[in-house]
């Protein structure tokens, strides 16, 4: 079906569940219909990369990082939100940290998730391709339900289903530490991602997945070789990787620069992101976008 | 003997390494061979104060005297008076108007014009600091074997073989913890700046009728052609000489931007409800913002961070003063 069509049927470009005229979000996955608006004017279907990630591993700040970053032409990229919901997100991101603060965690209801719909392009010499790309911010809670017990979230369901790529944020601080948590998330997430993405039986997903070590701030080590500390610190992700995954790349990124403690009002500690210091946010972005550009638009 | 005050000194813009400095292959610096006489040794290392500190062990030293001249002529011009004045310091993590802050006279004080560089670290090294005891407080000896260069050697973090990449000579040093920078400044004769004397070199907000501060060493708006942050575009350090228009009005170069500085004092900080900011170890104050600092209202004279003192990293450097009493050479030049 056409885009154009599609959007006179307000079919969700998401879940393709057919909604009444008029209706702000879709019925079944509760994505906004606007974006099925600005698919229609652009007259092609936007590429969707998703993030991934455990709750408070750091996806809306990194999110809201990565789309600051981009509008403000970082790293050779040009950036146009279609739209002022798109820029809700990063706004959000940068007020709370320049005000020492993290933003607030993303609600579990899908109709409350922030959503980003960019027009991106990389001038560089060799390509000078416009991307219309889509960047949910979704709840780690919901993700974490969705893993457990598929079709929950039939959102998580359908922008996978649909998704060009996926940056999964695994937390190399705890990793680092010695918990064995991170890697057994990351190995049920890679687990849901691998029945995604799969095409057959035995094949391996080819859709290029960049996994971001975040808070690498606290461990240097990840910056010098996020292989080798993936491989060493989360050998079970690095194992899936390895086996499920023929386009899979490891990075690391940090946002915060220091990180204090204090205790809230109700006497709980809460960080303090002491100043900010994004490092590693563009690099995933930037190879995730080449090994796209090489795949066709679905 | 001209003391640095108002003057700027004409300064050429150094080099400024393009594109990704990871790209490019690691050229150890040369191995320096020391004199065996000992006061020509400290000369060559550059600890000037310590041959001031010490010139009556020279007495009897042919070049004794010379040597000690050309010591107080080789640190006056390196570093630049700082005068009297009061610096204003945020006690809450959001300074907004109404919260509360504390005022502190600072006397006037030399601080280095320049921040430390990998070379003149790499003196420091080769003088096999990292094993003189004396050098470092007691409680930090059994971290001391910690504090090691990519390859296991004594040194900054960053560093090889215990060498500083040739290429990075004259950028600032960082991978060091605040214990390394203030064992440093011990081994040239200085100290670090308190964390209100160096806001009063990045401010000026000298002792007069009229109560006037500066929120950057240039004056008083953010201008990126002047430091190197986030926003500069460089992604990297840059050498310690770069960056003139940004100088203080005596000189010093770099207050803010390229690599937030280690100062001596703790972070003490609190929430705008007064509980105070914690780490799992102590948080050492660093001042002035770093290549990557993203919020220009965080490169600022007056914003106030730190991070715990064992952090080696990469954006985090440092530079030395004196006080008044400890530069007899000042005194007499007074």
């Amino acid at each position: 079906m056409a885009i154009t069509e599609q959007y006179t049927s307000s079919e969700c470009l998401i879940c393709e569940r057919t909604n009444p005229p008029g209706a702000m979000l879709c019925s079944a996955c509760g994505a906004p219909m606007s974006l099925i608006e600005e698919a229609a004017i652009q007259q092609r279907s936007p590429r969707i990369i998703t993030i991934l990630g455990e709750s408070n591993v750091g996806k809306t700040v990194y999110l809201g990082f990565l789309l600051d970053m981009l509008s403000k032409r970082a790293g050779g990229f040009e950036a146009i939100p279609k739209g002022a919901y798109s820029v809700n997100l990063q706004q959000s991101v940068i007020s709370h940290m320049n005000a020492r603060q993290f933003p607030p965690k993303t609600p579990l209801e899908v109709d409350h998730w922030k959503w980003a719909y960019y027009q991106v392009r990389h001038y560089d010499a060799h390509a000078d391709e416009w991307f219309d790309l889509l960047l949910p911010d979704m709840a780690g809670e919901a993700l974490a339900q969705e893993i457990e017990t598929p079709q929950t979230y039939k959102a998580i369901t359908g922008l996978l289903a649909k998704s060009a790529g996926a940056l999964v944020l695994i937390d190399a601080a705890v990793a680092a530490s010695g918990s064995p948590h991170p890697d057994y998330f990351a190995l049920k997430l890679m687990s849901y991602v691998d029945r995604q993405f799969a095409t057959k039986r035995g094949g391996k997903a080819r859709n290029p997945i960049a996994i971001v070590l975040c808070k690498a701030d606290y461990c240097p080590e990840c910056f010098d070789n996020p292989r080798a500390f993936a491989e060493t610190n989360l050998n079970r992700l690095w194992n899936i990787c390895q086996s499920r995954f023929a386009n899979v790349e490891f990075f690391a990124a940090s946002t915060v620069g220091s990180l204090g403690f204090a205790h809230d009002e109700d006497d709980n500690v809460v960080p303090v992101p002491l100043h900010a210091a994004p490092r590693g946010i563009l690099e995933p972005f930037e190879w995730i976008l080449d090994r796209i550009r090489a795949m066709p638009a679905k | 003997m001209a003391l640095r005050l108002f003057q700027r000194k004409p300064h050429t813009r150094g080099p400024v390494s393009g594109g990704v400095r990871t790209a490019q292959a690691f050229v150890p610096a040369p191995v320096e061979k020391l004199a065996s006489d000992p006061l020509h040794a400290l000369c060559q290392q550059e600890r000037y104060n310590v041959i001031i500190q010490r010139r009556r062990e020279w007495a009897e030293h042919p070049d004794g005297e010379r040597l000690c001249r050309e010591a107080a002529v080789r640190l006056e011009s390196r570093m630049a008076l700082v005068p009297a004045g009061r610096v204003t310091l945020a006690q809450t993590v959001v300074d907004a108007p109404g919260a509360p802050e504390v005022d502190v006279e600072v006397e006037p004080f030399l601080l280095d014009i320049h921040a430390v560089t990998n070379a003149q670290y790499q003196r420091f090294v080769d003088a096999g600091a990292y094993e003189d005891f004396d050098l470092w407080p007691r409680a930090i000896w059994p971290h001391l074997i910690h504090m090691r260069d990519q390859t296991g050697k004594p040194g900054p973090r960053y560093w090889r073989d215990g060498r500083h990449d040739q290429k990075l000579a004259m950028h600032p040093v960082v991978g060091i913890s605040w214990y390394e920078a203030a064992a440093y400044a011990r081994w040239i004769g200085q100290r670090l700046p308190t964390e209100a004397e160096w806001q009063m070199a990045a401010t000026w907000r000298i002792k007069s009728e009229t109560d006037l501060l500066r929120r950057f060493p240039w004056g008083d708006a953010m201008d990126r052609t002047r430091c190197n942050i986030w926003a500069s575009g460089i992604g990297h350090t840059v050498p310690v000489d770069a960056y003139p228009e940004g100088a203080a009005p005596n000189g010093v170069l770099q207050l803010v931007g390229n690599v937030w500085e280690w100062v001596d004092g703790d972070l003490n900080l609190t929430t705008t409800e007064g509980k105070p900011i914690v780490a799992e170890m102590d948080i050492k104050a660093t001042r002035g913002g770093a290549f990557d600092t993203y919020f220009e209202s965080q490169a600022t004279g007056l914003f106030r961070t730190g991070h715990i003192a064992l952090a080696r990293l990469h954006n985090i450097g440092f530079r030395c003063a004196l006080s008044i009493g400890d530069a007899p050479w000042l005194r007499e030049a007074v």
